[in-house]
């Protein structure tokens, strides 16, 4: 009936209008504000809370994975979640039938709900995301997990809704392992330590006994590669994390640093220096086969894998001054690709594979900025007085990196903090850590 | 008066200016000659004349005239001293990249070893260890304190 | 006299130091900043409402109130799409034991339970699928596809007087600021794919939009083009957003269907 009509309707134009030329505009602009997204608190009935509360001492756990996933979205700087005071919807009606007129009312275009449950010892959460403009639900999703993993709960979720809404995966259940810092400037004390993407449930895993530096995830996050102080050798360890086993990488008769995976786990790269010279090797982990990779009297150092395993890229002064260059994996075709004023070090691959991540330092300020893979299209997204060692998030979206303040000689004012910037140069954020912190390294997802 | 001697007077001034304020990024007061620490703030003494430590320029890993004759006193100390071994620490300012200045501190380190080794000293008898910028002698974050924190240190191992 | 040349020349020389120390300095931007969204401002210098013709006025509110009865009538029977994938992706993490697909978008809250999926420990399905998904955004996809063929008959043939009939440049300028202030651009999206997404609109006299169509569609389907469908999404809600559009308030015929190019490229490029 109603197609017949629709019919109608177009017969009854076609004559009714003497031109219908399409007219067409072309919208080449919007805003780039964040998205206004309500999260609704998760409801949660009276028994499971009572339950629950045993657990937890948290007053309602539904209102507290709410607000992970509402912390982590504003964190993202696409999503502004908001205020939940204006929310004329309660939260367990808005998750069976939300009235999208109210969240339109508050300028919601998108809706978070959910409700958890507590059964068989086990904590079930499930929610929805709504379209408020359209008046859809665009996705639905339950998880079923222990209690005490609540939080990664909300990660997952705010995976679930960026992508949703985004178009890339998120990065939000993940980790960040770093070094956690503190005592004076000249006898700094360091530990390796591990974190939540959003800086809860952080775990020391050495003690602070020897120097530790550049921890780096392996693929799959269960293995951390880093440079250890331990009996004044400086070398590249392994560590397990789940065990705590560590073990020194290969038997090199001088330092090793600046160790990475390969993108298949299987393979450290790192430098090697010897007699004044630092050039780039790689250990296979199951044979323990090393193989040089370069071999030029300048420092070659700070390598890092394309995402296919086939390049390499990582600065040499070879050219008089730190610079960056890329090479096949077998130490062939070394390229310059650095070629703007100042120096430039800890070249990073993304893993979408197109584009470095770096430091540059140039007229007494440090950038952190990308370039594509054949070095053009540098873009600096962030100066300051100090800040090196960028590290991408697993969807390649924002970097985490490090940044120290200026001291006097007694130290005073120094310290060393976590900092975080999207891509576009936009949403700089200090990453909060228990204590100062350099050298970050992201995981990649922990689910999916 | 003669109009040209205003313009080579003022000439001249341009030119005194302009040396004065090349000569200036290199001059900090008394302590620094060419970007090189020369002061005694931060040296200790192996024995009596014999300074601990010598310093670079910024990213460079080349002796000073200064430095060789600090380790020519080194190595006539250690042979003097023959039971005496030693570790050069190599040690770079925080104005630079964390992984590159440990490899910087090496080579400075290493070029301190070279120049005992040409002086006698058995390679055997001197180990070598990079910390990059991890420790600085002054916390400052001024070039003075960058220039003192440019060094290579001989320790005794034993 | 002399001693005053000296100073002078000295000062001014300091003075010339510093300039071209600083100047080139302060003349390079070190930090690449993308360009500032304005906000454009346009008066419209048309004239009096001519009222619409009343026959087609009546039909196209009928038209809007049937199709509102059809969007709930729709809701009511809920359409079942449930696709296996095969690529079963394992949970690295034993504790998130059990990751539960709810399938079904329905109204009735009552059943809700009842419908959702369980998927085995180590498996898990993909979370949404994207078939069902580019359905739902057009709802009215059936029947504009229906109804297509025709205009699109007519647009073809019609073509040669397409020029005489177009917006006047404020009337475009109009509508582009309008939908610019609207548009929430997703900033996730890869900022080296194609980004454009054309939008076919029919619209009542008063701006309000009776029918979306994305020309594209297929695009959404498509491996790899996820975020096609966001960024498609992205439109269709400043659409919804905009309504009614600021539309000239004569000629109605004109731009009664009119198609919104939406490209997301410049400013992500920007």
């Amino acid at each position: 009936m109603i197609r017949f009509f629709n019919l109608l309707l177009v017969i009854f134009f076609s004559f009714f209008v003497k031109a219908n030329a399409l007219i067409e505009v072309d919208i080449t602009r919007g805003n780039l504000n964040p998205l206004p997204i309500a999260v609704s608190p998760l409801s949660l009935d009276s028994k499971s809370n009572q339950e629950l509360q045993k657990i937890f001492k948290k007053k309602n756990i539904g209102a507290e994975i709410s607000s992970v996933v509402e912390n982590n979205l504003k964190t993202s700087g696409l999503f502004n979640p908001l205020n939940k005071d204006a929310f004329l919807q309660k939260p367990d009606i808005a998750h069976l039938k939300p009235r999208f007129e109210d969240w339109a009312l508050i300028k919601a275009q998108a809706l978070i709900t959910g409700k958890v449950k507590f059964q068989d010892e086990k904590l079930r959460v499930e929610f929805r995301l709504w379209d408020v403009l359209a008046g859809k639900e665009m996705m639905a999703l339950a998880f079923t997990t222990v209690p005490t993993n609540w939080r990664r709960i909300g990660h997952i979720i705010t995976d679930k809704v960026y992508e949703r809404l985004t178009g890339e995966k998120g990065y939000f259940d993940t980790r960040i392992i770093y070094v956690a810092e503190n005592g004076p400037k000249t006898k700094r004390i360091k530990k390796l330590a591990i974190m939540d993407q959003d800086g809860f449930n952080t775990k020391y895993l050495t003690l602070g006994n020897e120097l530790v530096l550049t921890p780096r995830f392996n693929p799959t996050n269960q293995m951390v590669t880093y440079l250890s102080y331990f009996r004044n050798l400086p070398r590249v360890y392994l560590l397990d994390i789940e065990t705590g086993v560590q073990e020194v990488v290969g038997d090199f008769p001088g330092m090793t640093f600046a160790p990475r995976f390969s993108p298949d786990g299987k393979k450290i790269i790192m430098s090697f220096a010897i007699d004044g010279n630092s050039d780039i090797y790689t250990m296979d982990l199951e044979n323990r086969i090393v193989e040089r990779i370069t071999n030029h009297p300048s420092i070659d150092t700070s390598p890092s894998f394309s995402p296919d395993g086939k390049y390499i890229c990582f600065n040499s002064d070879r050219s008089g001054y730190q610079q960056i260059y890329v090479m096949k994996n077998d130490g062939s075709n070394v390229k310059r690709i650095s070629f703007g004023k100042g120096l430039y070090g800890t070249p990073v691959w993304s893993p979408r594979g197109d584009l470095i991540a770096f430091t540059k330092l140039h007229k007494g300020k440090f950038y952190i900025g990308v370039m594509r893979k054949d070095g053009s299209g540098e873009r600096l997204l962030t100066e300051n007085y100090y800040q090196e060692a960028p590290s991408w998030s697993p969807n390649g979206r924002v970097l985490i990196f490090y940044r120290e303040t200026k001291s006097d000689s007694e130290g005073k004012g120094f310290s060393a903090k976590l900092w975080s910037i999207d891509l576009t140069g936009y949403n700089e954020r200090l990453v909060i850590t228990e204590s100062d912190a350099s050298d970050p390294s992201w995981s990649s997802l922990l689910s999916n | 008066m003669n109009l040209s001697k205003y313009f080579k007077g003022a000439f001249l001034v341009m030119l005194a200016s302009l040396v004065l304020s090349a000569c200036a990024t290199k001059k900090v007061g008394n302590q620094i000659q060419g970007d090189v620490y020369t002061g005694t703030d931060t040296v200790e003494y192996l024995a009596s004349g014999v300074p601990d430590r010598v310093f670079f320029a910024t990213n460079e890993s080349v002796l000073t005239t200064a430095s060789r004759d600090t380790l020519r006193k080194q190595a006539e100390w250690l042979r003097k001293n023959s039971k005496i071994n030693i570790v050069l620490e190599g040690h770079a300012d925080e104005r630079g990249t964390r992984e590159y200045n440990l490899a910087l501190g090496e080579r400075r380190a290493n070029a301190a070893k070279d120049y005992l080794m040409t002086y006698g000293i058995s390679g055997s008898r001197i180990s070598v260890i990079s910390y990059g910028k991890e420790r600085p002698v002054d916390s400052g974050s001024n070039p003075l304190a960058w220039s003192k924190n440019r060094r290579s240190v001989t320790v005794k191992a034993n | 006299m002399i001693k005053n040349i000296i100073i002078s020349s000295g000062i001014h020389f300091i003075i010339i130091f510093l300039a071209a120390l600083s100047l080139p300095f302060l003349a390079k931007k070190p930090i690449d900043l993308p360009p500032i969204v304005s906000v454009e401002l346009i008066q419209i210098s048309d004239k009096t409402n001519i009222p619409f013709a009343p026959k087609a006025k009546k039909i196209i509110e009928e038209v809007k109130k049937k199709e509102k009865e059809k969007v709930t009538s729709e809701q009511a029977p809920p359409k079942k799409v449930k696709k296996e994938k095969p690529d079963s992706v394992p949970l690295p993490d034993e504790n998130i034991d059990k990751v539960k697909k709810i399938e079904e978008k329905k109204q009735n809250p009552e059943k809700l339970d009842e419908e959702v999926k369980q998927v085995s420990e180590f498996e898990k399905k993909e979370l949404f699928d994207p078939n069902n998904i580019a359905a739902l955004i057009d709802k009215s996809k059936e029947e504009v596809a229906e109804t297509n063929k025709k205009t699109n008959k007519l647009t073809q043939s019609q073509d040669k007087d397409a020029n005489v009939y177009g917006l006047t440049l404020s009337e475009e300028d109009a509508l582009k600021a309008q939908i610019f202030g609207c548009w929430s651009i997703p900033l996730g999206l890869p900022y080296n794919e194609n980004l454009l997404v054309r939008i076919k609109l029919q619209l009542k006299p008063d701006g309000s939009v009776v029918k979306t169509e994305i020309i594209d569609h297929a695009r959404m389907n498509k491996p790899g083009q996820g975020f096609y469908k966001v960024l498609a999404e992205s439109a269709l809600r400043a659409i919804k957003l905009c309504q009614p559009l600021r539309v000239p308030t004569k000629g109605y015929e004109r731009w009664k269907d009119l198609q919104l190019n939406f490209d997301a490229r410049e400013m992500l490029e920007g």
